[in-house]
């Protein structure tokens, strides 16, 4: 069906999300909790746009909008850079200490001169990490508590058996709020400590045993004793492609 | 972590409360009520069962157990007090009978008396909104309630309470 | 017990005692116990009654009630002691005159509460029953034609059932008041079966108790209600979502959900029809925001209750994904009505926009507290001074807060306002569930819009950042204004950041948290400047800004406001005019509250 984004016509999938249409379109939407992994959550509101539908306009967020007939987006408005404002503002009001936050703090020319609570607080509550413990199966981590009051923890905040220490919420968290502590050998995320294992090829120490096994689950291999890191692992296909093109 | 034979003993009753549904996630919730009304909050070992009764991670049981008021992860009190601070019973100043429920227990909203005798706890409304303000002593519910009858109503769950002796 | 209770009906008296919360907490039991106790010996067979335990009547306050046909006495706030003496009343036939009801307003005692001006003005379609019958026994539900309307409604076709219901005008009673015929129609119009049919039971707005009294007073009806929608849209499962809090209603609805498979209205093949449906009980986790319908789904499932976007209504794409109805209490309540009486009498009731009735629950600073079922359209000023009495002890009215913490704060100006679900949003509230809170100047308004952002706080579910965090700033904002660190510039935040809130947070909760304190932004802009720029708060309740003094002129010397005070803080002696110690006063209101001379003023 036809729709059309901030004066460009397009084609849309009855279903697609609005977020999907236009970025393919190359209309640009903020977002800070939308990920291609795992879909529009409806969190962040930053992407935000206005949708008119016959006579009928109103703000949707764009990622968990549906494209289900013909509509019309304007994708800013001055009611939409207000709210975007305002929800920087607000962010960094929660999480001052993030300096991506900072960053879109003065790109968005946020005046608001408001106390934050905890000064050192990165993480925006985009649950992004939550998203990504999900997909790798291990769910160690999730929104705790509720209202004001809620975070992303391990159950009771202590070390979680369930963690692998993968380290995919540090990965794909904007703010860099989930610390990754590193020692000799070790490592530490969520109150849990790794050991790290050393790559069978290069002998860099690259992850952790609960890890390993759990990729290797994943993709339906044994995992056997040795294993390579990402580097080695792609020297050594390169390696046997470079081989077997030898007549 | 290693079971203690006590804790081996406190399973089973949770075991059967656990069992009483069938494994689907849509009866977690009813799962932890029971729970909850058994043992007066939700023990950590029953988390950890009713996760893989229901064959969810434990941290979806947990996310739960923080969402919802009706539980609570540290034991409450043998009496539980709840004192309503809903609109109605806020306007006719339920703040007051709050203060003095502090006062005479010394704990805060939350939390339970070291002997484990009494925890107190504010909640939104309860629909008993003609009798405000409201308390509620383990189900009974109190019409009307003020400071002098705080103090009494300790007294009748065998609460000790000092007179006042002013400021 | 209800089966004994009601054997002797047909040639004698009964005496139906209110068991509703708020007549229990008031011994109401014990009444009962004790009737019971008398009657079972000699004086029983003299005065040939039995009992009735019966639901809510929704004068809590005046509670215990005793109510006795076919005499037609109601008996206000009864203790056990006073048992022996009603019963003698009975033989002798003369009411016992200190229990009757007293009318605050013209201070005259009436036989029966039907003749008080706080019933007369009502108009009961929702809360038909309630107070009449043992919620506990279906025969009684049966008697006053319950399930007759199933029935009717098994011999039309579901699109006539739709077509009725449309037909109607009725809107939901939960909330947004979204018309409930277009919502069946949708949900029947939508593939993807198993369908499902959920009664909202979830009320969360702090002030407000009418579905609590009619799923304990009146059960049947809402499974009567449910049983035609789930006809109407084809569905095959229904739940009932009820808030953890009311330990009665649970226990009510499942005697009543067992009582209807017995006789056949639950179950495979319901009366004979091709209709299979039955009904199970969800209990509440204690969260406001799963009143929310798919929050509320979302907990059904087993899932915290976070909402989503709406952009595909529950009724196409609903609980576990299947088309959903859900309906709140007093909506379901209205069905069975609709379908039996049809629905032009229906819609003859109330204004163009909003058909039938409303239950409000009155309370606050009013006379006469409890429950209050009017025709759409009847004004606030009916509600609250002819109905309810006006505000006690001869303070002066303020505001109605409407609509809960999603609604707002009415002003006096507006008391001649026809309530209906577009006259309160045009005037910045809402009708949401019916709560109607009378605040009198005793109330700060400041404190008020304080007092629903502090409890959506809590009640936020935190999922998006426009509410959670949005919320958490408003908080901050107005806790500093009641603790005098506000600033003129607050009034622009709250403003502004009110507008963003609203327009950009994910559900219901969010979009109209800001209501309360628009709406006294509005309204009552002077209190809050009086609380920035003179440091005061005129209605004596913020404690920083609250300073208690005694005028010397006014006061007699009566001594009340010295024994009432917790802090010692008054010295006088008597009948000599009294003085507050401003550094000792904890400024907890105990004076001005109890002098009867208006003589504890607020500097």
């Amino acid at each position: 069906m036809k729709i059309v984004i901030d004066g460009i016509e397009t084609a849309a999938s009855p279903g697609e999300m609005l977020l999907e249409v236009a970025r393919r379109l190359g209309v640009r939407i903020p977002t800070l909790c939308y990920h291609e992994a795992f879909g529009g959550q409806g969190v962040c509101r930053l992407c935000l746009v206005e949708v008119t539908a016959g006579e009928v306009s109103r703000l949707v967020a764009s990622c968990t909008y549906p494209v289900t007939g013909e509509i019309e987006v304007r994708t800013t408005t001055p009611e939409i850079e207000r709210i975007r404002r305002h929800i920087i503002m607000l962010l960094h009001r929660r999480a001052p200490g993030s300096e991506f936050i900072q960053e879109l703090y003065r790109e968005y020319g946020c005046q608001e001169n408001v106390p934050a609570p905890d000064p050192d607080e990165r993480c925006i509550m985009c649950r992004l990490c939550v998203n990504a413990c999900e997909a790798v199966g291990a769910c160690a981590i999730t929104a705790v508590d509720r209202g004001t009051d809620k975070r992303i923890d391990t159950p009771y905040g202590e070390a979680s058996p369930d963690c692998i220490g993968c380290c995919a919420c540090a990965e794909v968290c904007p703010t860099k709020a989930i610390g990754v502590s590193r020692a000799a050998g070790h490592y530490t995320i969520w109150n849990r400590e790794f050991e790290l294992e050393r790559c069978a090829g290069c002998g860099r120490p690259f992850t952790s045993r609960p890890c390993q096994e759990r990729i290797a689950r994943l993709s339906g291999q044994e995992l056997s004793g040795a294993q390579l890191c990402p580097e080695c692992r792609k020297k050594q296909a390169g390696s046997r492609v470079a081989l077997s093109m030898i007549p | 972590m290693a079971i203690e034979p006590q804790q081996a003993a406190a399973q089973r009753p949770m075991e059967q409360i656990v069992r009483r549904y069938p494994p689907e996630q849509r009866y977690l919730l009813a799962i932890m009520q029971d729970l909850q009304k058994e043992f007066n909050y939700l023990p950590r070992e029953a988390l950890g069962l009713t996760a893989a009764h229901v064959r969810v991670p434990l941290g979806k049981v947990y996310s739960m157990a923080t969402f919802y008021k009706a539980f609570s992860l540290t034991p409450r009190g043998r009496v539980s007090l709840r004192a309503c601070d809903g609109t109605a019973c806020h306007i006719k100043r339920s703040q007051v009978i709050i203060d003095e429920l502090r006062k005479c227990l010394g704990i805060q909203p939350g939390e339970t008396t070291a002997d484990g005798e009494f925890s107190l706890e504010t909640v939104n409304c309860l629909g008993a909104c003609a009798i405000a303000p409201v308390l509620v002593a383990n189900h009974k519910v109190h019409a009307k309630v003020t400071a002098a009858a705080v103090r009494e109503i300790i007294k009748s769950y065998g609460g000790r309470v000092d007179e006042p002796v002013g400021n | 017990m209800s089966q004994l209770a009601t054997e002797n009906t047909s040639n004698g008296r009964t005496i139906l005692v209110c068991c509703g919360t708020g007549c229990q907490a008031s011994g109401s039991l014990e009444v009962l116990a004790s009737l019971r106790g008398l009657l079972a010996g000699e004086a029983g067979t003299a005065v040939r009654a039995s009992t009735k335990s019966t639901g809510c009547n929704g004068l809590c306050e005046k509670g215990p009630l005793v109510k006795i046909l076919p005499d037609d006495i109601t008996y206000c706030q009864v203790a056990a002691e006073d048992v022996p003496d009603i019963v003698d009343g009975l033989r002798d036939g003369t009411p016992v005159q200190r229990l009757l009801y007293r009318d605050p307003v013209t201070r005259q005692r009436y036989r029966s509460h039907r003749e008080t001006s706080f019933y007369k003005k009502q108009h009961k379609i929702a809360l038909r029953n309630i107070g009449e019958i043992d919620p506990g026994d279906i025969r009684d539900y049966l008697d006053r034609g319950g399930y007759r309307a199933l029935r009717t409604a098994l011999s039309m076709t579901p699109a006539q059932v739709i077509g009725e219901v449309l037909a109607s005008g009725l809107r939901g009673r939960g909330g947004g008041g979204f018309p409930t015929g277009r919502k069946w129609q949708s949900c029947a119009a939508a593939d993807n079966a198993p369908r499902y049919v959920i009664c909202n039971g979830d009320e969360g707005d702090p002030g407000a108790f009418m579905d609590r009294s009619i799923m304990e007073g009146d059960p049947h009806t809402v499974l009567e209600g449910m049983i035609i929608c789930a006809h109407a849209v084809g569905a095959s499962s229904g739940f009932i979502y009820v808030r953890d809090e009311y330990d009665l209603a649970v226990v009510n609805l499942h005697q009543a959900i067992r009582d209807a498979r017995a006789a056949g209205f639950l179950g495979d093949r319901i009366l004979g029809s091709d209709l299979s449906f039955d009904i199970e009980i969800v209990r509440g986790g204690g969260a406001f925001v799963c009143g929310e319908e798919t929050a509320l789904i979302a907990s059904i499932e087993g899932h915290p209750g976070e909402p989503r976007d709406k952009y595909v209504f529950p009724a196409v794409k609903g609980l576990w994904g299947r088309p959903t109805v859900i309906n709140n209490v007093e909506t379901w309540a209205n069905v069975p009505v609709i379908i039996d009486g049809g629905a032009a009498g229906f819609a003859e009731i109330g204004t163009a926009g909003s058909k039938g009735t409303k239950v409000f629950s009155l309370v606050g600073k009013v006379v006469s507290t409890g429950l209050v079922e009017v025709p759409m359209g009847a004004t606030l000023r009916e509600i609250v001074f002819d109905i309810g009495g006006g505000v006690p002890r001869g303070r002066s009215f303020k505001a109605v807060q409407t609509g809960g913490p999603s609604g707002g704060c009415i002003p006096g100006s507006l008391l001649d306002l026809a309530v209906d679900f577009d006259s309160l949003a045009a005037a910045g509230s809402m009708m949401g569930s019916g709560g109607l809170i009378v605040m009198d100047d005793r109330t700060c308004m400041v404190e008020v819009a304080r007092y629903y952002v502090n409890f959506l706080a809590g009640e936020s579910c935190g999922k998006c950042t426009p509410c959670r965090e949005g919320i958490s700033l408003l908080l901050e904002t107005l806790t500093g204004i009641t603790g005098g660190r506000g600033s003129i510039a607050d009034l622009d935040l709250l403003e502004s950041l009110s507008a963003t809130v609203r327009a950009a947070s994910l559900c219901a909760l969010g979009r109209t948290a800001p209501n309360p304190v628009l709406s006294t932004l509005k309204y009552f802009r002077d209190e809050y400047l009086a609380h920035i720029c003179d440091h005061r708060c005129p209605a004596g309740v913020c404690r920083e800004l609250t300073e208690f003094y005694i005028d010397a002129g006014l006061c007699t010397g009566c001594g009340l406001c010295r024994r009432k005070c917790p802090a010692e803080a008054v010295s006088g002696e008597k009948k000599q005019p009294h003085a507050i110690d401003a550094a000792r006063c904890i400024r907890c209101g105990e004076c001005i509250n109890n002098c009867r001379f208006q003589a504890v003023r607020i500097r």
